[in-house]
């Protein structure tokens, strides 16, 4: 429920990796591989990020985007849901749903003057307002999300590292990029993304997570998939996945008519 | 969920072939609320329960303005209604969408009575108070419906007596239903006052930090509106009617403030300490404190002797500090709910065996408006001088066509269901740890999420009725 992930619709809808990753049949017929699926989402995460940051909305709002976003297409297809419209109506009813309404037309703006190289990806109003209605379809109208922000923030201080605050806030920020939130409770990707920190940053909190009581083989396995996630991409955080790599992949998907 | 798709050639959506409509119900700002009848064909009718399908209420959203797409309020409310069941929270059993006029379909189980118009008929059909047995179960099924949402950090925000359904006949009977989450909000988040987003609310039930312009709402709010209409229960009238000082974004309401002091005095800074930081407080000191009222006690305006339980509970809820003023669950344990009358599951069974019981009229259904609002009639302007400034109730005040229904008189069951759950509790997990970490450690700690999940869920403890546990049993 609103405040108890345990009961909520988002706890109830975690995936297995394995059903994430599964290309829709429709797109793997345009010869979509799982790892330019893959790739498809991260570059649109980036897409969602860019376009808030023009419109300055709140990290969480961001994350519930992405969330939606990743949620679509694990039951969608991109041939049939066109993910550079999906991304932005993603944000757009994020921004409802947090309580700091983004107004339709102010996105269409941003979005033309972001890529006002690549006319695929620019959108009327009406096309995200459309887009909108089929999206709360596709979610099933469920629409609570839980983020690791909140954990992460009770957790460094419980285990008085605070100084490392901004540090795995933003490795939180870098899962978005991923397909953990589908995947994980939002404490457990807090945890791994303090684990991650505290290493780096050479604190010991063995004994901390030790009398955690959680189990650490799940911490360390997401740590794992981030730290393997930086390696595979290494992508740079402002441009995100080089055109050269992303646009033919983009080029399998059918745009708008 | 609905299936938006367009059905055979025509802009009706495949969805809307399962229901039978019957009329329209309401209207209000956000669009019209309809009652429609399941069709026994669909898989979810129960088999064999009658002829026709359950009863649905429609609440169908138009577009809020053009270009902003699906209401806030809608997305607010579908939000909210998806993540909790509660026996006294109405349910949402569908959402469907119309893509040809970008509509969007709220469809609800349907009740037949609210809190609105069963006061309405005891004070102006049949001139008799509320049995006490009824207005009891009543205030103990709100309560317990509002512990419900409070522990999950929601505050309505809006509660008023149209806003409060009840069952009519069927399995559900007399079972209170909190509906209307159209302002309700996770308070997580900070929120706005409700003027900074333009919405208009009935003044009546809103509490006096709100009144006096409290930047921060907390749950204590939805209390004061459950002592204004437990007073209401018990008066037929509204206890504070103040008249609303319109067009203005200031949350000041002077007439309202007015009416609340008249009754139960000033408040003062020696009793709510905050009242000095109060934005209205502050500013329009003399406003406020040029009056001076000699306080007529709220015991005379509600017939209660002071000394009796039902008094002490309801001036707790009508305590003017909001940090002093009783929570939902502290209610439920009052010492009112442990002394006869019991409060019961069906509320509006009489309140003693063999004795007359009162048939509310049915809700009056509009039958010549179809789903698009198309009507051939006006409605006309509400009967009663009672409806409540900036009411957008789901019950239409306009057409008023009393259709006794015969009823059964059905001896009592034992409605009280002893041991059948625990007295509820106070909240668990989450609220207590709004992060939902499982932070336990030392002796006795648990960190196997079936085991966690086992204690969210009777934190929550809600899913079952979970009425009092009973000293002695009614029959």
């Amino acid at each position: 429920m609103a405040a108890n992930f345990w009961t909520s619709s988002h706890c109830k809808q975690l995936l297995d990796q394995e059903d994430v990753d599964k290309v829709p049949q429709a797109d793997s017929d345009r010869g979509i591989t799982p790892e330019e699926f893959r790739l498809v989402k991260i570059h649109m995460s980036f897409h969602i990020w860019r376009l808030a940051q023009q419109v300055k909305v709140r990290q969480r709002v961001i994350a519930t985007a992405v969330t939606y976003f990743r949620r679509v297409y694990t039951r969608k297809s991109m041939t049939e849901y066109d993910p550079r419209l999906v991304a932005p109506t993603c944000l757009y009813l994020a921004s409802k749903v947090e309580e700091s309404t983004v107004q339709a037309r102010l996105l269409v703006f941003y979005i033309k003057k972001m890529c006002a190289s690549d006319e695929k990806y620019r959108f009327e109003i009406k096309d995200i307002l459309e887009m909108e209605m089929k999206l709360l379809e596709a979610l099933d109208y469920y629409l609570v999300v839980y983020h690791p922000y909140r954990p992460l923030l009770q957790l460094l201080q419980d285990a008085g590292i605070t100084d490392l605050t901004q540090f795995a806030w933003g490795i939180v920020n870098d899962t978005y990029k991923m397909d953990l939130i589908l995947i994980h409770p939002p404490y457990m990707i807090a945890l791994a993304c303090i684990y991650i920190a505290s290493v780096l940053k050479d604190k010991d909190t063995t004994l901390w997570f030790e009398e955690l009581r959680v189990d650490m083989n799940i911490v360390k396995n997401i740590s794992m998939e981030i730290l393997d996630f930086y390696d595979t991409y290494k992508i740079d955080p402002q441009r995100g996945i080089p055109e050269d790599k992303i646009t033919p992949v983009m080029n399998k998907l059918p745009a708008k008519a | 969920m609905g299936d938006g798709r367009v059905g055979g050639g025509t802009n009706r959506p495949a969805w809307l072939q399962q229901y039978e409509l019957v009329g329209k119900i309401g209207e209000g700002t956000y669009g019209l609320v309809f009652l429609a009848r399941l069709k026994q064909s669909h898989p979810h009718a129960a088999a064999g329960v009658s002829r026709r399908g359950p009863p649905i209420a429609i609440k169908k959203f138009k577009q809020s303005k053009e270009g902003d797409g699906v209401s806030p309020t809608a997305i607010r409310e579908i939000m909210l209604l998806r993540e909790i069941n509660h026996e006294n929270v109405v349910k949402l059993v569908n959402v469907h969408i119309n893509h040809a006029d970008m509509s969007l379909y709220l469809a609800f189980d349907y009740a037949e009575h609210d809190l609105y118009e069963i006061i309405r008929h005891h004070r102006e059909k049949l001139n008799l108070p509320i049995n006490p047995y009824t207005v009891k179960s009543l205030l103990w099924q709100l309560l317990n419906g509002l512990n419900y949402l409070h522990s999950n950090w929601i505050i309505h925000r809006d509660l008023k007596p149209s806003n409060i359904l009840v069952m009519g006949e069927g399995e559900e009977h007399g079972i209170i239903k909190i509906a209307d989450f159209g302002l309700a909000r996770i308070y997580q988040a900070p929120l706005k006052p409700l003027s900074d987003n333009g919405v208009v609310v009935t003044i009546w039930y809103r509490a006096p930090e709100l009144l006096l312009g409290a930047k921060h709402y907390t749950s204590a709010v939805d209390m004061w509106a459950v002592g204004c209409i437990f007073a209401e229960l018990l008066t037929l009238k509204p206890l504070f009617q103040g008249v609303e000082a319109k067009a203005t974004p200031n949350p000041f309401q002077l007439d309202q403030l007015d009416k609340i002091f008249k009754v139960l005095g000033h408040p003062t800074v020696e009793k709510w300490p905050t009242l000095a930081n109060l934005p209205c407080w502050q500013n329009d000191q003399q406003h406020i404190q040029g009056h001076k009222y000699e306080n007529t006690g709220l015991h005379n305006i509600v017939h209660l002797p002071q000394k009796s339980p039902a008094f002490d509970l309801l001036s707790k809820m009508l305590e003017y500090d909001p940090r002093k003023r009783i929570t939902a669950a502290q209610a439920l344990e009052h010492e009112y709910f442990r002394m006869d009358p019991l409060p019961g599951r069906n509320a509006l069974l009489p309140s003693q065996a063999g004795e007359k019981i009162v048939q509310y009229p049915v809700r009056p259904v509009d039958t010549t408006t179809d789903f698009e609002g198309t009507t051939s009639l006006q409605p006309t302007q509400p009967p009663s001088g009672n409806a409540p400034p900036g009411s957008q109730s789901v019950v239409p005040r306009a057409i008023q066509r009393p259709m006794p229904q015969p009823m059964v008189n059905m001896p009592r069951i034992n409605a009280n269901m002893s041991g059948f759950g625990a007295a509820p509790q106070a909240p668990g997990v989450g609220a207590l740890n709004p992060g939902n970490i499982p932070m336990q450690r030392g002796a006795g700690a648990q960190s196997h999420p079936h085991q966690l999940r086992r204690k969210a869920d009777q934190g929550m403890g809600m899913q079952n009725p979970g009425y009092p546990t009973q000293q002695k049993r009614r029959f």
